[in-house]
Order: structure tokens, then C-alpha cells, then sequence
């Protein structure tokens, strides 16, 4: 098992959903209730990164942000480096984990009946009160399910992570790298280890996320009642 | 001044021309078809809708809600309009004491909230989620988070009845009946009306069930299309309602056209035809009020209860004055125990078709059956005439 690659994909599945979490939540929820007409315009560039192949985003990460680029010399002039460090790799992460942590709570707002808001209202409640108290208890399912889907998707990246991160030992060599490495230097048995590692942390995430959509689905019969 | 008044009007995105009132204690019914703006009309004195091109008024106990001459608009947070809302709309992961301690305001502690949820029946069930009470439960729940809503202490409610204090709020009922069985809505009727004894605050219920709205309320509302059509108390409207449209809303059978022609003086004709080009007519004598110009074309309402039936060739020894007889077919005898659902042709007009609550009892002394004759005795009174221009 290759402990400092587990620490770099722990870390940065926790680091991924707790940024994307409230981004997320506030995305969501925003398009879960909003009547503006260019709504499906963000909804799709929300799903793009399901379709892409990630090289494609890892490309044009590079290119935004390499050496050369307009933005990557600026921001190297101010001490940053996003290209082959762990900073880089979170921030192309939580672009293409947008879809995971928005699609389920945005379903979630969407099933809590207006009604329920508007008698909040009459009921004297501010719409940040009615926000608190009535509609995230009712869609908590939603919030967990995405991100049971986030750090689940995160462990499993290859692709972004190996163009954007490289393969630095203990910086940007997750998981799922350092499995390829040993697959290609023939140790199978390291191989195997830690494909059953991450098979058993996937298959304990979609657990999870099924149960709280079950939970989430109990809910809603209940309003419907 | 008391109560509530409405007075809306806008073009889009429905039209609506909107004026009633409400007292402080009264329980007025908006009646009408779905689709029709009553539920708009209960959502906008909420605060929860407001047409972009709204003018208008609505006031509550002095206290201008909306003012578009002013510019006032105040929130639905800011207005005490207690909502029941059709399906309840309780949080459905709260209790029922905390769906109504939620709404209620700070002259009141759990403990208060208790005592009116027992008083409402429901000490037992305090601790429950929505989920685990009955339709007529939630109802109370529902009614529960909106007494509290105008009713600023617990103290608010009278406990001497017939005397309740004035409160500054609205209750406002959308068709809060629509979903429980028939027994349960009976005991709610009950429980309505003695609540009424309790808090004076004008209540507002939507409904399209015209027997609710007359077991119900006060005053009704009739609404189509956005207008308030007529007002008034039950058995006033449906009595006379004031023009076809409202007849034809509040359900009225035995609903005709006819024309009008004057009389001698305090005496007029009305011309029976159907509304093809059919020769066939009955003249009926109608009272003169000077209401109606000579020679108008009119819809008429023949009421029922006020229909003597005789058996065909009987004459009448004193008949009424101005009373027509009139020989009629029975085509049609449905019977439903005591009362038969009958459908009667004129002879002279065999187009048109009257309905009748009969007793069972007078069919069996005329010894009549469907196929069979008999006649009609129908005073002036029993006809009600409109003019066919609707009004508003």
C-alpha cells in the first residue's frame, strides 16, 4: 500500500467537499427555485464535466494556468503555482465535481413544496429563517448524498489528476495513480491492495448515497401525504 | 374601522376586479368554479401574490396591507393573515406542537401553545409528525398555526362566548374541507362555528362546495373570471341571483330564456320560447316592479319549492292571483327514498324540460308515474327575471 498516495487522496477528497459544499449549496438551492430564462445554460455547463474526457479539462487547465499563459506568469509572480501542486489539483477538482454536489441538492430543494415556503412566510418567517429551519432539515439527504458523491468521485479521478497534478510522491500522486505506476511496474500485489481499497470506499459512498436518497424519498412522500 | 376590505383590480397576468368586505366575527365564502381567481384573491390579501399591475387596496382592522395610492405593500411576514392552506402545508419534520409554536408569536410559551392545541382536541397528539396524524388531525394543526398567527397572547381568545375581543389579524381558509371525509368535515363545520364564538377576526374561506358556503358563511362572494359577480348573504343570492351567470354558478336548476312584455299596471307577461326560431311559447303572468323595460329579452328562474303540483284535469278552487297553470309531462322519475329527482316537458313547449324535488309521498296520492300528466300551479312568485346583460 502506498500511505503517502492514500494521504493525498483523503486529503483531497475532504479538501474538495468541504470547499464544494457550501458553493454547491448555494448554487443548488439558487437553481432549484430561480425562474430565470438562462437557467439551462448553467445546468448544462454544470454537467459538462460529466461528459468531457478529463484530459480535455486537464488541457485547458494546463493551458490557463501553465507556464507561458498570460495568467499562470501572473500568478507566478505573485508566489502562486497551480500546475503539479496539490492547490491546483483542488481547484480543478472542485470544478469537475460541480455536477455530484449540485445535481442531488438541487433535486432535494426542488421536492420541497412551495407550499411549504410560502406558509413559512405567513407563518412570519424571514426567507433566511424559512431557509434554516424548513427547507434544509428537508433537503439534508440531498446535501449528504453529493457529498458521499464528491469524495467518492474524487478517490476515483485519474485522468485530471495525472495532467494537472503529475505524479509527485506525497503532493499530487493519489490512489489512483500510484495504481497505475505499480500496474506498470508489474507489482500486483501493491496493485491489488489498493484497487480493493478504493472498490470498498466507492461501493460504502454509493451506499450512502442511496440510503439518504431513500431517506430523501420518504421525505417527500411524507409532504405529499 | 374593523374588519377587512378588498378592493383590487389588475390586467395580467389574470384579470381581476376584486371588491368585498369582511367584518370583525363575520365568515364570508368566495364561491365560484376553479380557476376563477378566488384562491388568487385569499393569496393576495396573504401577501404571497401580488400582479406586478396591481391597483387597489387591501385593509385590515384600520391598517392599510396594500395601498397602491400610498405605495404600502407589506410582506407576508409584516401582515397577520392565519393561512390554512388546502393540503395543510405543515412542516413535515416538525411536531405538531412545533409547527404551531413556530408561528406563534412572543406572548406565547410552549406551554400555551399546549393548552390551544388541547382545546382543538389534540393533547394527545402534540408530539406527533404530520405523517402520523389523520387528514381532519392536520386540518386542526393547520387551524392551530393560523389562530396563533392573529392572535397575539393566548389571552386573545375569549373565554366568555359571544363577546370575543376584536384581533387585528385576517383567517383566511383555502377550501380547508376539500380534503377530509365527509364525517370529519361534518365535525369540522361544528368546530368552525364554534370558534367563531371565540376570536373575532374577520375569516375568509375559499370554496367551490355552494352547500359549504351557505351551512358556512355569513355573507358569500360570488366569483368568475377574476370578478367579484355579487355579494350578499346565502339564501339572498341564491334567491335571486342577479344575473345568468350567477344563476347558472350557484347552480341553479329550471333555468330559462324568455322575453318580457308589459301588462296592465303592476302586471307583466313572460314570454317562455326556447332559443331557436320555434313558434312555440307560454305566457306567464310575472309582477310589474318597473325594473325591466317592456319587450327585453330575459333569463328566468323558475324556484322549485314554490311549485304546486295537482293532478292532471284537477282544477284549483282558489287559485292564487295571477297564478298559471301549466300541463306538464312527467318524462322521468328518479327515486331517491323520500324525495324523487323528477323532469317534466310543457305540453306547449315540449323543448324545454323542468326539474322537481317531489316528495314521494305527493307522487303516490297523484298517483302518477313517469309517462303520466300532470300540472303545474305556479305563482308569480316562484319566477325570479333578470336581464341578460351581465353586470360587471
Amino acid at each position: 500500500m502506498d500511505w503517502p498516495a492514500f494521504t493525498v487522496s483523503l486529503t483531497l477528497a475532504a479538501l474538495t467537499t468541504l470547499v464544494l459544499l457550501p458553493l454547491g449549496l448555494a448554487l443548488a438551492r439558487w437553481l432549484a427555485v430561480t425562474a430565470w430564462g438562462g437557467r439551462p445554460l448553467i445546468e448544462a455547463l454544470l454537467l459538462l464535466p460529466l461528459l468531457l474526457p478529463p484530459t480535455v479539462i486537464g488541457f485547458y487547465f494546463l493551458v490557463a494556468f501553465g507556464q507561458g499563459s498570460p495568467l499562470g506568469t501572473w500568478l507566478a509572480a505573485s508566489g502562486v503555482r497551480l500546475v503539479f501542486t496539490l492547490e491546483g489539483l483542488l481547484l480543478v477538482s472542485v470544478l469537475v465535481n460541480l455536477p455530484f454536489m449540485v445535481q442531488p441538492i438541487q433535486r432535494a430543494f426542488a421536492a420541497v413544496p412551495h407550499s411549504l415556503r410560502e406558509a413559512a412566510w405567513v407563518s412570519g418567517l424571514s426567507p433566511w429563517q424559512t431557509f434554516w429551519r424548513i427547507e434544509l432539515p428537508l433537503a439534508w439527504p440531498g446535501l449528504l448524498a453529493g457529498m458521499a458523491l464528491t469524495v467518492a468521485h474524487t478517490l476515483g479521478e485519474f485522468g485530471v489528476v495525472l495532467m494537472v497534478g503529475g505524479n509527485i510522491e506525497g503532493e499530487t500522486r493519489t490512489l489512483s495513480v500510484s495504481l497505475y505506476d505499480k500496474v506498470q511496474g508489474m507489482d500486483l500485489q501493491s496493485a491489488h491492495v489498493m484497487a480493493l481499497a478504493l472498490v470498498g470506499v466507492s461501493l460504502l459512498a454509493l451506499s450512502l448515497v442511496l440510503a439518504f436518497d431513500r431517506v430523501g424519498q420518504r421525505g417527500r412522500a411524507l409532504q405529499e401525504r | 374601522m374593523s374588519g377587512l376590505q378588498v378592493q383590487l383590480q389588475s390586467v395580467t397576468p389574470i384579470r381581476l376586479d376584486a371588491e368585498f368586505d369582511c367584518g370583525a366575527g363575520e365568515l364570508v365564502a368566495l364561491v365560484g368554479p376553479s380557476g376563477s381567481g378566488k384562491t388568487s384573491m385569499l393569496r393576495a390579501i396573504a401577501g404571497l401574490w401580488t400582479p406586478a399591475d396591481v391597483r387597489g387596496h387591501i385593509r385590515v382592522a384600520g391598517q392599510d396591507w396594500l395601498n397602491t395610492a400610498t405605495g404600502v405593500q407589506l410582506s407576508p411576514q409584516q401582515r397577520r393573515a392565519g393561512l390554512v392552506f388546502q393540503h395543510y402545508a405543515l412542516f413535515p419534520h416538525m411536531t405538531a406542537h412545533a409547527n404551531v409554536a413556530l408561528a406563534a408569536g412572543p406572548g406565547w410559551t410552549a406551554a400555551d401553545v399546549q393548552n390551544l392545541l388541547s382545546r382543538l382536541g389534540l393533547a394527545a397528539l402534540s408530539q406527533r409528525r404530520p405523517v402520523q396524524l389523520s387528514g381532519g388531525q392536520q386540518q386542526r394543526v393547520a387551524l392551530a398555526r393560523a389562530l396563533v398567527r392573529v392572535m397575539p397572547t393566548p389571552q386573545s381568545a375569549s373565554d366568555v362566548p359571544d363577546i370575543p375581543n376584536p384581533l387585528p389579524g385576517v383567517l383566511l381558509l383555502d377550501e380547508p374541507f376539500s380534503a377530509v371525509d365527509a364525517p370529519t368535515r361534518q365535525t369540522l363545520y361544528r368546530e368552525l362555528a364554534a370558534l367563531r364564538q371565540k376570536v373575532s377576526v374577520p375569516m375568509v374561506l375559499v370554496t367551490h362546495d355552494l352547500a359549504e358556503a351557505r351551512r358556512l358563511a355569513d355573507r358569500v362572494v360570488i366569483v368568475d373570471a377574476g370578478h367579484t359577480l355579487q355579494t350578499g348573504e346565502p339564501a339572498r343570492v341564491f334567491a335571486s341571483p342577479r344575473n345568468a351567470r350567477v344563476a347558472a354558478l350557484v347552480g341553479i336548476q329550471n333555468h330559462f330564456a324568455g322575453r318580457f312584455f308589459k301588462d296592465q299596471p303592476g302586471w307583466a307577461r313572460l314570454r317562455w320560447t326556447e332559443s331557436g326560431a320555434s313558434q312555440e311559447a307560454i305566457d306567464l303572468t310575472v309582477v310589474d316592479k318597473n325594473k325591466i323595460d317592456d319587450d327585453t329579452p330575459v333569463t328566468w328562474v323558475l324556484n322549485g319549492e314554490q311549485v304546486d303540483v295537482l293532478a292532471d284535469g284537477s282544477t284549483t278552487n282558489q287559485p292564487e292571483t295571477g297564478a298559471t297553470l301549466l300541463r306538464c309531462r312527467l318524462v322521468e322519475v328518479l327515486a331517491l327514498g323520500e324525495i324523487s329527482l323528477c323532469t317534466l316537458t310543457p305540453e306547449a313547449l315540449t323543448s324545454q324540460t323542468i326539474t322537481l324535488n317531489l316528495t314521494t309521498r305527493l307522487l303516490g296520492r297523484l298517483d302518477v308515474k313517469a309517462g303520466g300528466w300532470v300540472q303545474l300551479l305556479i305563482a308569480p312568485g316562484a319566477l325570479h327575471i333578470m336581464p341578460v346583460r351581465e353586470v360587471g
